[in-house]
């Protein structure tokens, strides 16, 4: 609870603040280990393969929700591909589930965003992602787990390149609830 | 919320704040005249004792406000409700800070819009938007000495006086650094203390009131061609003096430090902020420990009268003070067990308190019919200047003034009268800054003046 206590003393400003939003932005990506973003792949057979490239738990807007009331929220995603050699085509899926889940995984993707690599090319991707108001109660929980896997589907090997995760940003659009 | 509630919660906020010179001016006499007073223009609320001994003159005696306000507050207040999307805890506070007795003209604009906060381990962004205009460039001061209705009866030149007295003071002080990251949206620092510090203060008291006000010094002018000294020429000093013994009924006080310091990423491990506070309390009332509390003060003034000039010095409160027996309390947050621990650090204690006093100090001059006059007031966490003018053309009378509120912002006031013998109808137009943003407004006053 502690943990957002310089921005939770700001709540009661807007909580009297008319039919107004408070309108929060969290770099998520900044509070993950650094080498949790960056993941190597080495697939040397004309297959397909899945990389976990981050899964666990991360505590969110702590606190938020005993005030306010999510409606609506936005992700921002980016990655980027540094593919030194070999081929593929394949999808970015982003996972968001409740902390009390037991797997990321084992919910329906959020964001799925296609791409393709080509030897020794660097490949960015992004989406935003207008998320649903249920995915927005999710990110105003105290805690959230998120996943982010690779799915490649190989065209040319050996496979081989490291995927960097570069912007995950959640927006969360919240109105008083007292 | 029904009509009935709201005009309830309106007329209790104008009862709480009735009486008080410094905020809102119902007379509108006075209003055009920029608020300033004289013994014959706006001194209903009794800024200066000496004035209850000059003669009756040609300006008036008496002021009846006229609540137009109300009208239109009853087709437009805010929403009370807090689970209504419309409530908007500013506008409230509006009401409360500016009673709607008078038809506001031109309103600030409404405090609202949405707030942003950007979130990073190492950053911490906040635009307050709209919200910011609330957050002042100083310190939050509010101080009021509040004299409501009493009841009073003269006996010659003396009389007698009861009524309630109640003492309001808050001073909130916000730390440079918190400051420039809730109004001018600056990122928050790691290793940076954001703090604040409160001292505020409240006390209710019965004043029983004896005095007297009389001439004590009259040199008729060569041709005297009435017996009012603002108009006649004359020399004459007016004094006047009233003791008051005061039945103190509640006092509290509080003194409060607190902050918030980053550590060296604003968000890491678990705790990451260090959090500091620690305030203290005085307390004491009736049906509570410590009782009531008594002590003495006076209300003291003089007015002199030279070649139609007018000089008045009214102290109100002077030296006012009351005894009680406070019980304090300190009250401190132990950052390590993320508690507050509240100690009893003395009961009965004898403690004194003061009732600050306020002082008016005016001038003013008659040339034929028309009065030019300006004035001080100088009261708790606040000192006002006025100065206006009253011109009559027969029946009807042209006003302007100028002043500096209880915001040092300047204010711009005019207006106009006409009298029906023993009555008057007078109606001002000025400008004010008595809302939670101190942004600048315009209101319509009117009122019937007694002559």
């Amino acid at each position: 609870m502690r943990r957002l206590i310089p921005f939770l003393l700001l709540l009661p400003l807007v909580a009297g603040c008319g039919n107004r939003n408070l309108i929060l932005t969290v770099d998520i990506l900044s509070f993950m280990d650094p080498s949790t973003r960056v993941v190597n792949y080495n697939v040397p057979v004309l297959a397909s393969d899945t990389v976990e490239v981050f899964s666990d738990s991360l505590n969110l807007l702590q606190g938020v929700s005993d005030v306010t009331r999510a409606v609506a929220a936005s992700l921002d995603i980016a990655a980027s591909f540094d593919n030194t050699s070999g081929a593929a085509t394949g999808d970015f899926l982003i996972y968001f589930a409740a902390a009390d889940s037991a797997n990321p995984f084992t919910t329906t993707p959020i964001a799925n965003i296609p791409f393709q690599l080509f030897p020794a090319t660097v490949t960015n991707v992004s989406t935003h992602i207008d998320a649903s108001p249920a995915l927005a109660e999710v990110l105003t929980h105290d805690k959230a787990k998120v996943g982010v896997r690779v799915v490649f589907n190989v065209t040319g090997v050996p496979l081989q390149g490291t995927e960097t995760l570069t912007q995950l940003t959640a927006t969360v659009i919240m109105k008083k609830d007292l | 919320m029904s009509k009935v509630t709201s005009l309830t919660i309106a007329l209790i906020g104008c009862a709480l704040l009735a009486g008080t010179a410094e905020s809102q001016t119902l007379d509108a006499r006075r209003l055009g005249m920029g608020g300033v007073v004289t013994s014959d223009v706006g001194d209903f609320s009794g800024s200066n004792i000496a004035f209850r001994a000059v003669p009756k003159g040609a300006g008036g005696t008496g002021s009846i406000p006229l609540p137009l306000g109300l009208i239109q507050y009853l087709s437009d207040h805010p929403v009370y409700d807090s689970k209504d999307s419309l409530f908007n805890i500013y506008k409230i506070a509006n009401v409360f800070l500016n009673p709607p007795l008078t038809i506001q003209l031109v309103k600030p604009k409404e405090v609202s819009g949405d707030i942003s906060i950007f979130v990073a381990q190492d950053s911490l962004k906040v635009d307050l938007a709209d919200v910011k205009r609330v957050i002042p460039e100083n310190s939050m001061k509010q101080g009021e000495v509040i004299h409501l209705f009493g009841i009073h009866r003269s006996v010659g030149k003396g009389f007698v006086q009861i009524g309630p007295l109640i003492h309001l003071r808050n001073e909130l002080i916000l730390s440079d650094k918190l400051r420039d990251a809730l109004r001018d949206g600056r990122p928050f620092t790691s290793n940076t203390r954001y703090g604040l510090t409160d001292e505020g203060r409240a006390q209710a008291a019965v004043a029983f009131q004896v005095g007297y006000a009389a001439r004590a010094l009259y040199r008729p002018p060569a041709n005297e061609s009435s017996t009012d000294p603002r108009r006649n020429r004359a020399t004459a000093l007016y004094l006047g003096a009233a003791p008051k013994y005061l039945l103190g009924l509640a006092y509290g006080d509080a003194r409060g430090d607190g902050g918030v310091t980053t550590g060296d990423t604003l968000f890491s491990g678990s705790n990451p902020v260090t959090i500091d506070m620690d305030s203290q309390t005085r307390n004491s009332g009736i049906g509570g420990s410590g009782g009531l509390g008594t002590g003495i003060g006076s209300d003291v003034g003089g007015v002199l009268y030279w070649n139609n000039f007018e000089f008045g010095l009214g102290l109100n409160d002077f030296g006012s003070q009351i005894k009680w027996k406070v019980t304090r309390r300190r009250h401190l947050y132990d950052d390590t067990t993320n508690k507050f621990t509240t100690t009893v650090e003395a009961t009965n204690e004898e403690y004194t308190s003061r009732i600050p006093v306020t002082t008016t100090i005016n001038v003013a001059k008659r040339i034929g019919r028309t009065t030019i006059a300006a004035d001080v007031v100088d009261g708790d966490l606040r000192t006002t200047m006025h100065a206006g003018a009253e011109l009559w053309f027969g029946m009807w009378a042209v006003r302007s003034g100028i002043y500096r509120d209880q915001n040092q912002m300047a204010q711009f006031a005019g207006g106009g009268g006409y009298r029906f013998g023993k009555l008057g109808l007078d109606l001002a137009i000025a400008t004010n800054s008595r809302n939670i943003s101190r942004e600048r407004g315009a209101e319509l006053s009117a009122s019937l003046s007694l002559y």
